[in-house]
């Protein structure tokens, strides 16, 4: 095992974490799959309204490769379809019928402890609908199956505000995380397992860890493992999979049926429980909240996580990839010389407010505090930047659209933490330039 | 309450500068005196859905702050002085108050024509104001000499603002310091007002025989006089300067620059709030104490007083105390990367000792030192950042 020293990063001190408390849900009426907030992918329509499908019915393709199929995360009948602007896809309604009928897979060829064709395993997991669990950095688009990377990464922690704690949903779970694994390793060179120092260990005999760090947020994130470890730009092109999907995958391969379980994360300072449920992919946001939210008029959902995830509607439902909701005050509140206040409560990352002497948790709401304002060169982004970007210098490169500057101040390895428009003074979205930068690029690209 | 009058003020008025009122084009003062009483309520549109609670302000507001024991010290130096000099009574409360007619209308003109440049760009660029020239307008006043007339200190901070930084593209883009900008610009076009020994001391109506008792020249102008082989740390102590005064700062000089005491104390609150780097203030005490002994070693009997002088006397005469704390560390005319600072800390260090001892003509170093090093600025970045883009593995 490798120990990392992170020095990077800033883990805010917020209030509304969720107690390892793990219930299990009702079961909803409804579930939904949104393409939409999918990156990258060109949707196709396979099934339209009224149609039955079960689940691992395949509900709509990628147009850019069309063996990624996306499948249906329940069984009955597809109530509606929503398009937003432009006809996008929103989302696939799916009313739940109680058969709970499941499309099977051959899988049985994988059983034992053999090595395997990685063709017939990157068939056999498009076709069950997993593969795009699998992501490749540096664009964290869906991975490029005839590809051979150096590394898959499994980032193991949540070092995110509010994403579920690996320690609540590998319990009891430790076997399927062990099948992924093992499947996982026919995928690419080395696996790595990335964990923090305070993780511990769940009957994890076989050594699963490969790698641990001590740090902040987002010391787990896959891009900041390959920004310390990585030698070569050949290594570049990583691949990665979030720890709870390697679930997903296990349990794939040991049932030969398409996945739904999920472990949710409800937190944030306006849940008032703030614990995990068990349920599924797509579920209903309003049945995550109902009776769990104190303000609601007040209360922003974001689905995915503060620092990257997107703002939810409570008719809506939850994302393919996201595990966690957060309940948070959106603050919309003028406040009397605001810059003048000694801050006992207010969190910040400067040592320009009295909360540095404040350990407790503080309630953080979705304010800018401030306005925006032209940089002033103060560096609070470069001292929190993972992975040792200039953020105070390359987004101006970026916004003169000097892609070759960009480039070279490692633009690409930008892991979207957010952290540097979280820190700015002058409340410029640094994290956002960087974002469409490497859009427009990827774009261009392909 | 109070406040809530000045939010139904504000809503009331807020018509008349929005589209279609008589005052539209002047909305950027209006929305900034706003946001001064009342922080915006501003949320986030998209991730992070969180923010920092700090802000231009705050952080500009603490730069304010770090300045106010400097300032009312000047304020009381430039009245005590000038009382000292005409021979009126010499405590506290005399002083002060005469500090305050001294000082206030060069604050009250700073802030006043400062503003005026930065509403007129703003409005005509529908630019927001930047809170930048909180510290600009404060800082102008202080480095003046007591006795500058009014319409030079207009015209000194119409220089700085404009020329200084707003042909730039205004706050965060300029290249060198506005305040000094406008001080060297008064330096160099009105040389009477700002140098020489009779312009740091306001004179009073004379009583009887006082002005022949204590000139009025600065520590550096006695330093710069000394002769060959004189030793001028027995030469300022004969003028009544001894080092401990010349570190609490009560001897004629720019209105906040005298005390190196309370500048220390200020760049100290600056350091540990991590505002000002520590980089730049060490470096360029390094680079001044450095100079000074090397000077020490070099000179020799035939040589002049300057280079013999104890180097910790440059740290406490002059500007430089005042010029390392709050010029030199200001984040937009400084360097940006963490290493060149030190390099830039320490060459204004060094730059102000060289022109001090050998250019006598300015006994001031520290306002070029720091002008000159702002140029070098961008220069030092670029090669650190070069450097530093060197060792990463590419990712194109």
């Amino acid at each position: 095992m490798i120990l990392l020293n992170i020095k990077k990063g800033f883990d805010l001190k917020i209030e509304g974490t969720p107690l390892p408390e793990l219930a299990e849900l009702n079961k909803p009426s409804f579930v939904a799959f949104l393409p939409e907030i999918i990156p990258f992918i060109k949707p196709k329509l396979l099934v339209e309204q009224g149609d039955r499908v079960r689940i691992g019915s395949a509900l709509f393709i990628d147009k850019r490769n069309p063996d990624i199929k996306f499948l249906s995360p329940g069984s009955g009948k597809i109530e509606k379809i929503n398009y937003g602007s432009r006809r996008v896809i929103k989302e696939i309604v799916i009313k739940l019928d109680n058969k709970e009928e499941s499309v099977e897979f051959d899988v049985k060829k994988f059983s034992g402890n053999k090595k395997y064709s990685r063709d017939d395993i990157i068939k056999t997991m498009m076709d069950g609908g997993i593969w795009p669990f699998i992501r490749e950095l540096p664009f964290r688009d869906i991975a490029v199956p005839d590809y051979m990377p150096q590394a898959l990464i499994v980032s193991l922690d949540n070092k995110e505000p509010f994403q579920p704690d690996p320690q609540v949903y590998l319990k009891e779970e430790i076997n399927l995380f062990k099948t992924g694994i093992s499947i996982l390793k026919n995928l690419a060179e080395n696996v790595y397992v990335h964990t923090s120092k305070e993780f511990i260990n769940i009957d994890m005999t076989d050594n699963l860890v490969t790698h641990r760090f001590s740090g902040s947020y987002p010391a787990d994130d896959p891009g900041v493992l390959l920004h310390h470890i990585r030698k070569d730009p050949s290594e570049n092109r990583a691949w990665y999979i979030n720890g709870q999907d390697v679930l997903l995958l296990g349990s794939f391969f040991s049932t030969g049926r398409y996945p739904v379980k999920r472990t949710v994360a409800l937190a944030g300072s306006l849940a008032k429980k703030r614990m995990y449920f068990k349920t599924r992919i797509g579920v209903p946001i309003n049945d995550l909240i109902e009776g769990r939210i104190a303000d609601e008029n007040k209360a922003r959902l974001v689905a995915g996580g503060i620092f990257r995830g997107y703002t939810a509607s409570r008719e809506s439902f939850l994302g393919f990839y996201e595990t966690s909701l957060a309940l948070l005050p959106e603050g919309e509140k003028s406040e009397t010389f605001g810059f003048l206040r000694a801050g006992y409560d207010r969190p910040s990352y400067s040592k320009t407010f009295l909360s540095y002497f404040n350990r407790l948790p503080l309630t953080i709401d979705c304010s800018l505090h401030g306005e925006e304002r032209a940089c002033v060169n103060c560096g609070a982004c470069a001292k929190v930047c993972p992975v040792d970007i200039l953020p105070q210098f390359a987004f101006k490169s970026i916004a003169a659209a000097d892609i070759e500057e960009s480039l070279s101040h490692g633009m690409l390895d930008c892991v979207e933490c957010g952290l540097c428009s979280y820190v700015c003074t002058s409340k410029i979205d640094l994290c956002g330039f960087f974002k469409s930068a490497k859009q427009v690029y990827y774009k261009d690209k392909v | 309450m109070l406040f809530g009058k000045i939010k139904k003020a504000f809503d009331k008025n807020r018509q008349h500068f929005q589209d279609g009122g008589k005052l539209k084009s002047i909305y950027p003062l209006f929305e900034a005196l706003e946001a001064f009483f009342f922080t915006p309520a501003n949320i986030t549109k998209e991730v992070p859905h969180v923010r920092d609670s700090i802000d231009l302000k705050r952080f500009m507001s603490f730069v304010v702050i770090a300045l106010l024991p400097t300032f009312f010290f000047g304020i009381y130096n430039a009245g005590y002085q000038s009382n000292l000099i005409s021979g009126f009574s010499l405590d506290f409360r005399a002083a002060f108050s005469k500090g305050l007619l001294i000082v206030l209308p060069l604050v009250f003109v700073s802030y006043a024509v400062g503003f005026f440049w930065e509403i007129l760009f703003a409005s005509i660029r529908k630019h927001k104001i930047s809170e930048g020239f909180l510290v600009t307008g404060l800082l102008f006043p202080m480095i003046l000499p007591p006795t500058v007339p009014l319409w030079q200190a207009a015209l000194g901070i119409s220089f700085g603002v404009v020329i200084g930084k707003e042909i730039f593209g205004g706050t965060g883009r300029n290249i060198l310091n506005p305040a000094l900008t406008g001080r060297a610009f008064l330096f160099f076009a009105y040389p009477a007002k700002m140098t020489g020994d009779s312009v740091w001391t306001v004179v009073g109506r004379l009583k009887e025989q006082s002005v022949d008792i204590i000139s009025g020249a600065t520590p550096l102008a006695v330093s710069a006089l000394a002769g060959t082989g004189e030793n001028i740390e027995a030469l300022l102590a004969q003028k009544g300067y001894s080092f401990l005064r010349l570190f609490t700062g009560t001897y004629p000089g720019s209105i906040g620059e005298t005390s190196a005491m309370l500048c220390i104390a200020g760049a100290l609150f600056l350091m540990v709030a991590g505002i000002a780097s520590y980089r730049i203030i060490l470096g360029g005490i390094l680079g001044v104490l450095s100079t000074g002994y090397l000077l020490n070693m070099v000179a020799g009997e035939s040589s002049a007083a300057w280079l013999s002088i104890n180097p910790f006397y440059h740290l406490v005469m002059g500007g430089f105390a005042f010029g390392i704390s709050f010029m030199a560390t200001d984040p937009v005319s400084a360097p940006g990367m963490e290493n060149v600072k030190w390099v830039y800390g320490f060459a204004i260090g060094v730059l102000t000792v060289l022109i001090r001892v050998f250019n006598p003509a300015y006994s001031e170093g520290v306002m070029m030192a720091i002008l000159f090093m702002n140029l070098f600025a961008p220069l030092l970045d670029y090669v650190e950042i070069k450097l530093r883009l060197k060792k990463r593995v590419p990712n194109v």
